[in-house]
C-alpha cells in the first residue's frame, strides 16, 4: 500500500496540488475576535489578509485539534497502513503536538512518523512536495521519512516584508523582534533559522528587496525545487518568477500565497521565495 | 469637575482599593516587564498580593482617621510584602503613614508632603538604590506633586494628575536609566506597577469607578527606540545569584538597623524594613542557611521563601537569547544630534560615538567605545571624511579585531548600517556595508563661514550652501533653493527613497515644506522626514 502524505494548511500547498499530490491538508483554526474560520477551508488567503488590513481586530492562529489528526488518521488507515505527516516548525505552532498526541491515541495498526518541517509557507510546502513525489515514486515510509528529514535542512526560505507595523503586533516572532523600534521605515528580510524567523538586513523599498530576494536564490548553486509567494501582491509575485524563471530553467515554480501564521506578521505586499537545495 | 480639597480616611482607602483592583487588570502585563533585579517575572503578581494585603487591614483598622488608614496600610503591606517591589512599596506607604500621623484628612499640600516622605523611607530602604526603577518613579511622581502644591495649586485632583503623569514619564524613562531595561527593551516593572496604583487612585477621585470596570491600565511603552545590542551581552561571565531569601521576623524588641548591619556582608540586594515586634528581609545569599540561624535566634519566622536564582537567571538567558538577535559582531557609528542618534541605534549600532563636522572624536575616545563593546569584533563608522584617518589608528591600539567602513556622511553610514547582514560572518559584512556606500549619494546643506569663490560660485558669509558627496556645488537665498538647485544637479531616474535629516536649528514645518516641495516635482520618490538634531548642517538628506 502506497504511504499517504498529511500536512496542515501552513504549508501553503494549493487544494489543486493536494489533490494532484494526493496530500492530506489539515486546516488550521484562524481567529478574528469570537469568530473562527478553518484555514483554507471557511476563510480564503484573499479574505484573511482583506480583513487584516481592514478590521482593527487583530487575528491569530491556533494549532489543529489532536482530534482533528485523528479523524484524518482514521480516515486514511482505511487505505493504508503507512502515514508520513510533516507539520509546521513547532516552534511557531502547537500542531506538531496535536498531530503527535493524536497518533499516541491512535489505535488503528497504521504505521505514523511525524517531521518537524522546522519551516512554514512553501519552506515546508516544498519538503511536502518532495514526500509526495518520492511516494509517487514507490518510496516506502522509511525511506520517505528520511527524505523528508533530509530536506528539511536543505530547505530555505527568504521572505520581503513592506512593513513592520504587522510585525509589530504579533506575537511569537523570536529573533526577528530586533527588527522592531527602528527609525526610518524599512523593509526587513527575513528567514527561517531553526525553526523560527530571524532577520537577514533590511532594504529601504521594494525593489530593492526584489533584487535581494532574486539574488539569494541566484546564489544556490543547484536548486531542486522553488517556490514564490506573495500575501496581497500575485503581480509582484509573477514578475519574481517571471525574473527566476531565467536562472531555474529545469523545472516548475510553484506559486502560492503565504499562510496566515507569517501572514499576520508579514502583512500586505510580502513576498517569499523558498528553494530546497539540491 | 468638581473641586477636591481634602481627603479623609473613608476615601484614602477607597481610592487605594480601587487602585488595588486597577493593578490586578495589568498584574500578568507587569510579570511580562520583569528582567530586574533578576528576573523572576512576578514583580506585577508580587505587587498585586502585597496590596492586598495592604488593603485587608486598611478595611480592619477600626481607626477612620486618614491617619489610621494609612497606618493600617503600612502594617498590612509589611506583613504581606512580597519581593523586591512589595517590599519597597510597604515603606511607600510607611512614609505616608508617617507624614499623616494625627491627622483626620489631608489636603494637597499635606499629601504632597507625605509622597516626599514615601519617597525618603523607600530610598532609605535599600542600602544600595538603584536609579530607574520603582525608587526613581516614586521620586519624580513626588517632585511633580510638590511642583503643583507651589504653583499654590490645592485641588487634590490636579495635584494628582501631575503625580500621574510624572510618574508615566519617569517609567517610560526607565530604559534609559537601566542598561537592563534598555537591552530587554522594556520599562521597569516596579515603577510601571507604582505608576498603575497612582493611575487607579486618580480614577478614583475623578469618579471614574464604573469605566475602571471596562478599560485596563496602560503599560507604558519605552521612549527609547529598541536598541538592539548587536553583541552578546549576556552569557560573558557567569555570575553566580544564589538564593533569594525572604521572610518575616517576628519578635520582641527587634532593630531593623541593627539587623541590617548585621546581615550587610552576607548578601546582595538587602532590604530590611519594619518595626520592633515585626521586621521584613529580602536579601540575594549564597548561603541561607546562615541567614536563617541568625533570624531564629532573634525570633520566629513566617512567611519563609528561598528560591534559587540561578534557575531563573539560566531562563532568563534563555529568554534573551530568543529576543536578541545572535551576532558577534558590533557595529560603532560615530554620530552628533540626538535624533541621529536614536537613529543610528534604532538600527542596531551597538553604540554611538558623539562627534562629527568640528567635534572630531580623539582615537582615544574611539578606541574606548571599541573595548567597552561586548563584541570581539567590530566595524566602525566615522561617517565623516576627518574622521576615517582616526578611525584607522584604532585598529593596532587593540586586540579586537577592527574593520573601518570609511563612511564620510551620515548618509552613508545609515545605509551601512541598514546592510548589515545577520548571518554573514565579520568580513563579510565588513564588504557588503563597504559596497552599500554607492547606493546613496549625500546632500548637506550648511551656511557659508565666509565669502569666498568656489567652483565658479560667488558665495557670501552666511549664505545657504549645498554640498553633494562634499563638494560644494550650489549657493542661494534659502536652504529650499538650494536644496531645489542641488536636486536638479542629480539623476533622481534611478532614485527611491530620500530622507531628510534636518538639523537643530530648523523646525518641523520648514522640513515638512521642503519635503512636500520634493514630493511635488518627483512624485515618485518616497520622501521621509527626520528630525536628526545635528549642529552645523540645516540638513542632511540621502538619495538612495
Amino acid at each position: 500500500m502506497t504511504v499517504k502524505i498529511v500536512t496542515d494548511s501552513l504549508s501553503d500547498i494549493t487544494s489543486d496540488l493536494a489533490g494532484e499530490l494526493g496530500i492530506t491538508v489539515v486546516p488550521l483554526y484562524v481567529r478574528f475576535g469570537e469568530e473562527i474560520y478553518r484555514d483554507r477551508v471557511e476563510i480564503t488567503t484573499e479574505e484573511f489578509y482583506r480583513r487584516l488590513v481592514s478590521e482593527s481586530t487583530f487575528p491569530s492562529t491556533t494549532q489543529p485539534t489532536p482530534n482533528d489528526f485523528a479523524e484524518v488518521y482514521n480516515n486514511l488507515a482505511r487505505e493504508t497502513d503507512e502515514i508520513l505527516v510533516i507539520v509546521v516548525s513547532s516552534k511557531l505552532s502547537g500542531t506538531y503536538q496535536s498531530a503527535t498526541q493524536a497518533k499516541e491515541g491512535f489505535e488503528g495498526k497504521c504505521r505514523i512518523e511525524i517531521v518537524d518541517s522546522l519551516s512554514v509557507a512553501m519552506g515546508m510546502g516544498l519538503i511536502v512536495i518532495s514526500a509526495a513525489k518520492a511516494v509517487q515514486a514507490g518510496a516506502n515510509l522509511d525511506e520517505v521519512t528520511r527524505l523528508a528529514l533530509g530536506a528539511v535542512s536543505r530547505s530555505h526560505m527568504v521572505i520581503y516584508f513592506d512593513t513592520l507595523k504587522y510585525l509589530a503586533k504579533g506575537g511569537r516572532i523570536g529573533k526577528a523582534r530586533g527588527l522592531l523600534g527602528s527609525m526610518l521605515s524599512v523593509k526587513p528580510i527575513l528567514t527561517m533559522k531553526d525553526g523560527e524567523l530571524a532577520p537577514l538586513t533590511r532594504m529601504r523599498s521594494l525593489s530593492a528587496g526584489m533584487d535581494y530576494l532574486y539574488n539569494a536564490v541566484a546564489d544556490v548553486p543547484r536548486i531542486d525545487q522553488l517556490a514564490v509567494e506573495h500575501t496581497t501582491n500575485p503581480a509582484d509575485a509573477d514578475a519574481m518568477t517571471e525574473r527566476l524563471s531565467a536562472i531555474y530553467q529545469k523545472g516548475h515554480i510553484y506559486r502560492s500565497d503565504i499562510s496566515p501564521v507569517i501572514g499576520v506578521h508579514a502583512g500586505p505586499n510580502a513576498l517569499a521565495v523558498s528553494l530546497l537545495e539540491a | 469637575m468638581s473641586e477636591v480639597k481634602s481627603i479623609a480616611g473613608q476615601d484614602l482607602r477607597e481610592m487605594f482599593s480601587a487602585a488595588a483592583s486597577w493593578l490586578e487588570k495589568s498584574a500578568a502585563e507587569i510579570d511580562a516587564l520583569n528582567v530586574f533585579p533578576v528576573p523572576d517575572g512576578d514583580t506585577g503578581t508580587n505587587m498585586m498580593l502585597t496590596m492586598r494585603s495592604t488593603m485587608e487591614e486598611a478595611y480592619r483598622a477600626p481607626d477612620h482617621s486618614a491617619s489610621g488608614v494609612a497606618h493600617a496600610m503600612a502594617k498590612g503591606a509589611l506583613m504581606g510584602a512580597r519581593g523586591n517591589s512589595g517590599v519597597i512599596l510597604s515603606q511607600i506607604w510607611r512614609g505616608l503613614a508617617q507624614d499623616l500621623e494625627g491627622k483626620e484628612s489631608f489636603t494637597a499640600a499635606e499629601l504632597a508632603s507625605a509622597l516626599q516622605q514615601s519617597t525618603l523611607v523607600a530610598y532609605r530602604a535599600l542600602s544600595d538604590p538603584v536609579e530607574g526603577t520603582i525608587l526613581t518613579v516614586m521620586k519624580d511622581a513626588a517632585a511633580a506633586a510638590q511642583a503643583q502644591v507651589a504653583e499654590g495649586n490645592d485641588d487634590i485632583i490636579d495635584v494628582m494628575e501631575a503625580t500621574v503623569n510624572a510618574a508615566g514619564d519617569s517609567v517610560a524613562n526607565t530604559p534609559s536609566l537601566l542598561k537592563v531595561l534598555r537591552d530587554a527593551g522594556v520599562v521597569d516593572a516596579g515603577g510601571q506597577g507604582l505608576y498603575t496604583i497612582l493611575d487607579g487612585a486618580l480614577r478614583y477621585l475623578r469618579g471614574e469607578t464604573e469605566l475602571m470596570r471596562l478599560r485596563k491600565p496602560q503599560i507604558i511603552v519605552s521612549e527609547l527606540p529598541y536598541a538592539v545590542s548587536l553583541s552578546q551581552a549576556v552569557g560573558i561571565e557567569e555570575v553566580p545569584y544564589g538564593y533569594c531569601t525572604e521572610f518575616m521576623l517576628k519578635g520582641e524588641k527587634l532593630e531593623p538597623d541593627d539587623i541590617k548591619k548585621r546581615l550587610e556582608k552576607k548578601g546582595e540586594s538587602l532590604i530590611v524594613v519594619g518595626d520592633d515586634s515585626t521586621v521584613r528581609i529580602h536579601i540575594h545569599t549564597l548561603n541561607p542557611g546562615a541567614i536563617v540561624r541568625f533570624a531564629t535566634k532573634l525570633g520566629t519566622m513566617h512567611q519563609v521563601s528561598i528560591r534559587n536564582m540561578d534557575e531563573q537567571h539560566q531562563d532568563f538567558l534563555e529568554m534573551q537569547k530568543d529576543r536578541m538577535p545572535v551576532t558577534e559582531t558590533a557595529v560603532i557609528a560615530v554620530v552628533s544630534g540626538d535624533g541621529l542618534t536614536d537613529v543610528f541605534s534604532s538600527l542596531g549600532a551597538a553604540s554611538v560615538v558623539p562627534g562629527g563636522q568640528t567635534m572630531n572624536p580623539s582615537t582615544r575616545d574611539l578606541l574606548q567605545a571599541v573595548e567597552s563593546t561586548f563584541s570581539e569584533k567590530v566595524i566602525l563608522l566615522p561617517n565623516n571624511k576627518n574622521i576615517v584617518l582616526t578611525a584607522n589608528q584604532v585598529q593596532s591600539l587593540t586586540q579586537k579585531s577592527v574593520v573601518v567602513v570609511p563612511t564620510e556622511t551620515i548618509p552613508q553610514g545609515v545605509v551601512a548600517l541598514l546592510a548589515f547582514d545577520y548571518e554573514a560572518d565579520f568580513k563579510t559584512n565588513a564588504d557588503i556595508m563597504a559596497r552599500a556606500l554607492s547606493s546613496v549619494r549625500s546632500i548637506e546643506i550648511t551656511r557659508a563661514v565666509r565669502s569666498s569663490r568656489i567652483n565658479d560660485l560667488k558665495i557670501k558669509r552666511k549664505q545657504p550652501i549645498g554640498l553633494v558627496d562634499g563638494d560644494l556645488v550650489a549657493v542661494g537665498d534659502s536652504n529650499l533653493d538650494v536644496i531645489n538647485q542641488v536636486l536638479a544637479r542629480l539623476d533622481l531616474g534611478e532614485a527611491e527613497v530620500v530622507t531628510i535629516y534636518y538639523g537643530d536649528d530648523i523646525e518641523l514645518d520648514e522640513a515638512e515644506q521642503i519635503g512636500a516641495s520634493i514630493t511635488e516635482r518627483h512624485p515618485q520618490l518616497q520622501i521621509e522626514v527626520i528630525r536628526g538634531g545635528q549642529p552645523h548642517y540645516s540638513y542632511i538628506i540621502s538619495v538612495e
